[in-house]
């Protein structure tokens, strides 16, 4: 039973990655996409995000990762799509037109936000958050504290959902209905049930933030993490090619 | 009646939690499901309220499979009170926590007030409470009375005493019993084996995913081979006398090696005493 | 050793003290069971121990509690936790990481460990608690039984000269509770640890606590050896803490004039006394004959 956003274990080349250039390499990919409007481009980074989530057996997660934007940026493709009146006339509206413009525009939206999330979350699904962490202090000396605070906003989201399952399950063993009726109806439903979650999550982060604290967090520094993060020539390779496809983005986008 | 037959069910299609269970709680029974942690007992639990359907198999609540039924028709039938009470609790004073269960159902009236009025007094809650500043052993009885207000026939206690002392335990089993002898099935998963054995008629004995036996409490209770299977540890009386019986082989057969309770078991040596000592 | 003297706690947002006049001294390697009714203040009792009293609740402090030689109240909670380790009630939320092995290391490299003895400390605690096999596993998978452990063997691991534990067993069944009071047992006697733990199930304080506080109210009723606090069976019936049944059964026997002798506390005591009452009417019948 795997959640979201969390850790999958594995021995892939991905995983055995520096953390630090993982992410990295996934902000590299992910800036490349909005340097450029290339969709030939969009399109072979978006192939090769799932030719990554392949090699690490992680393209279960990476499809559903791609739908859940795809859905998002389709908000953002219609309005593109109905404000964007350029190119050959599709179909006229009061205020313009749907135009061949708009269509590559939503395509284009579309294309870019999932091949830069992938990579971004994939990041997530092939690191412990502690080596995510422990290594972002270790090798850019961000402060413990920040890292540590990202850490257990991560560490909590599926404690959360998983407090959020629990009661709605005992409300639907109540006869609550959160499948039937209408949204608002769900909603009204659904907002009482608010305060439990609130009142066990104030609970639950008072106890963590005193757990840590009891077992030295403000002693930590960056010395103080047992595990090295060397950068491998893997990494070095891996950063370089990242650095390569932005720099076909900024071309791609100069000329073009 | 409840009635599982040959039911498997897993979460996200993974390792089955359930493997091939089948019994049958007859309406007005008291049965507790017992076994360490993971046996599968809370997957049970949810199967009977229809919060999780088999993968194979068939959970029957009076005779009709749980995969008809809506989860409103089940909670009509099937009253389920959770570990925690936390996520159960959701309303600003005890009255609106106690009408809850009928506004989702949509069936407040003026009826259901009454009623709600009635268990609020017998359970000692004042309804103007703020259900979030009461105790746990308070809100768990909360909990408890808003699932017995909806009067289902059937209610269901997930670890219903965890978490609470000696005597709010006390308090929430008697009241348990209590229903129970006004002819409400009760279904309970119980890891303290004293109150299993001062409350449930019958137990059904969960190990692995599996049914290991199904009877009458204190006779599983006295089956050596099988509380080592499922890891059970036998209340201390029961333990007391097969201890004894089978120490002392001659006391086996005696009241003393068959004394189940503390008052059998007092009775058992004192009247030991008094039948040895006097007729001669 | 644990030293508090006139001891009493008033929490910010409450009127009355928790606990008041507390006065307890805790001998060092001492395995110490600490129970009572709801609300009866033995959690906070515990929190004043390790150093979240005062450092994480405010409130109203009199009176001192002294922890290895340490002024709760004068260092700061850091320092007190080099010494002290606890084990929250809620354990799903005092986990740090998702995996065994980075949960171990955490507080190890916090308090600075050399880098060098890491590996061996880790190793040790997941011998100590039996699950040197869980290293590598996520935390998510684990049973309510093994997380309990991965959360002990994480302070074990930081060898403290004294264990705070809040309810360890609350969630598990009665067989994972017999394993986790084995595992503390054994390695606080081979390490000469402080145990002090809150505890609701009272048959087990009896099997391996030294000493039993019964905490009413705030106050300390009984400070004893198990067996000694057993012979109060009523005054603690009476402040909401039930006997093992063995020891009612005796108490009842005594009562009624057949048997006199220790209480028991436990099934195996009970044996001995129910041979004792049993012999003694044989012995009775053959005089009689």
């Amino acid at each position: 039973m795997t959640g979201f956003l969390e850790y999958v274990p594995g021995n892939s080349l991905l995983h055995r990655m520096n953390p630090v250039a993982k992410l990295f390499c996934a902000l590299l990919i992910s800036v490349a996409c909005f340097c450029t409007s290339n969709l030939i481009f969009l399109a072979c980074v978006l192939i090769f995000d799932f030719a990554l989530a392949a090699h690490c057996k992680m393209t279960r997660q990476a499809m559903g990762l791609a739908k859940a934007v795809t859905i998002f940026s389709l908000i953002l493709a219609v309005i593109q799509l109905l404000t964007n009146s350029t190119g050959m006339v599709l179909v006229p509206l009061p205020w313009g037109y749907i135009g061949t413009g708009g269509v590559i525009g939503a395509v284009t939206i579309i294309l870019r936000l999932v091949a830069a999330a992938v990579p971004l979350f994939l990041v997530m699904y092939v690191t412990k958050m502690t080596d995510l962490a422990n290594s972002v202090v270790k090798v850019l000396h961000v402060p413990y504290k920040y890292a540590f605070t990202f850490t257990s906003t991560v560490h909590f989201i599926p404690v959360f959902m998983n407090d959020m399952a629990g009661i709605m399950e005992a409300q639907t063993a109540r006869g609550v209905q959160f499948d039937q009726g209408s949204i608002v109806k769900k909603i009204r439903l659904m907002v009482p049930l608010c305060i439990p979650l609130l009142v066990s999550s104030v609970r639950k982060t008072n106890s963590a933030a005193i757990a840590a604290e009891v077992r030295g967090f403000n002693l930590r520094t960056r010395e103080s993490g047992y595990k090295q993060y060397p950068f491998a020539t893997l990494d070095v390779v891996s950063l370089v090619i990242c650095v390569c496809i932005l720099v076909v983005a900024i071309l791609l986008g100069v000329l073009l | 009646m409840i009635e599982f037959s040959h039911v498997s069910a897993s979460y996200d299609g993974e390792l089955a939690v359930l493997r091939d269970v089948s019994f049958r709680i007859e309406d007005g029974s008291f049965v507790a499901f017992v076994g360490t942690n993971g046996a599968g007992k809370s997957t049970t639990m949810r199967l009977i309220n229809g919060l999780l359907k088999p993968t194979e198999g068939q959970v029957l609540i009076d005779g009709t499979p749980t995969t008809e039924l809506k989860t409103s028709e089940l909670a009509q039938r099937v009253g389920f009170l959770f570990q925690n009470p936390d996520r159960q609790i959701c309303n600003n004073t005890v009255r609106e926590e106690m009408m809850f269960g009928f506004k989702a159902l949509g069936k407040e009236s003026p009826e259901a007030e009454v009623r709600a009025d009635e268990i609020m007094a017998a359970f000692g809650l004042n309804p103007d409470d703020d259900p979030f500043l009461l105790n746990r052993g308070t809100r768990q009885l909360l909990a408890l009375a808003s699932i017995i207000v909806l009067q289902p026939p059937v209610v269901v206690l997930d670890e219903p005493t965890t978490g609470l002392d000696f005597r709010e335990c006390t308090k929430v089993m008697e009241i348990i019993r209590r229903l129970h002898e006004r002819g409400t099935t009760v279904v309970m998963v119980c890891h303290d084996m004293e109150v299993v054995a001062d409350y449930a008629e019958s137990i059904i004995v969960m190990s692995a995913g599996r049914v290991l036996a199904q009877g009458p409490t204190y006779e599983l209770l006295r089956d050596r081979v099988l509380t080592q299977e499922a890891s059970l540890v036998a209340p201390q009386m029961v333990a007391l006398s097969l201890a004894l019986g089978s120490q002392h082989p001659q006391l086996a057969n005696t009241a003393v090696g068959q004394a189940n309770t503390l008052s059998e078991m007092e009775r058992a040596l004192g009247l030991e005493i008094a039948e040895g000592g006097e007729p001669r | 050793m644990i030293e508090i003297s006139n001891f009493s706690f008033t929490y910010r947002e409450s009127a009355d003290p928790v606990v008041r006049d507390i006065n307890l001294t805790i001998p060092d390697g001492a395995f110490v069971g600490i129970t009572g009714a709801a609300g009866s203040g033995k959690s906070t009792l515990t929190y004043a121990m390790n150093g979240i009293i005062p450092h994480c609740y405010p409130g109203d402090f009199y009176g001192s509690v002294n922890v290895c030689g340490l002024d709760t109240v004068e260092c700061d909670l850091t320092e007190i936790s080099r010494r002290v380790g606890s084990v929250c009630q809620d354990i799903d939320s005092q986990m740090v990481s998702s995996i065994v092995e980075d949960e171990m290391l955490y507080g190890l490299e916090n308090f600075g460990v050399a880098h060098e003895e890491i590996e061996a400390r880790v190793a040790e605690a997941l011998d100590a608690m039996g699950i040197a096999d869980l290293r590598d596993r996520t935390i998510d998978s684990l049973s309510g039984g093994q997380k309990q452990k991965v959360a002990l063997a994480a302070i074990v691991a930081l060898r403290p000269e004294v264990l705070v534990l809040d309810e360890p067993t609350a969630e598990l069944d009665p067989a994972s509770s017999v394993a986790v009071y084995e595992l503390l047992r054994r390695y606080a006697r081979e390490h000469g640890t402080t145990v002090v733990i809150v505890e609701q199930k009272i048959a087990l304080l009896c099997d391996y606590a030294d000493l039993l506080v019964v905490i009413d109210d705030g106050r300390i009723r009984f400070a004893d050896r198990p067996e000694n606090v057993l012979e109060h069976a009523d005054e603690l019936l009476a402040i909401g803490v039930n006997c093992p049944r063995s020891t009612t059964l005796c108490h009842d026997l005594k009562a009624a004039g057949l048997y006199e002798g220790a209480v028991c506390k436990n099934v195996n005591d009970a044996v001995a006394m129910a041979e004792q009452v049993l012999a003694l009417a044989s012995s009775e019948e053959g005089g009689a004959r």
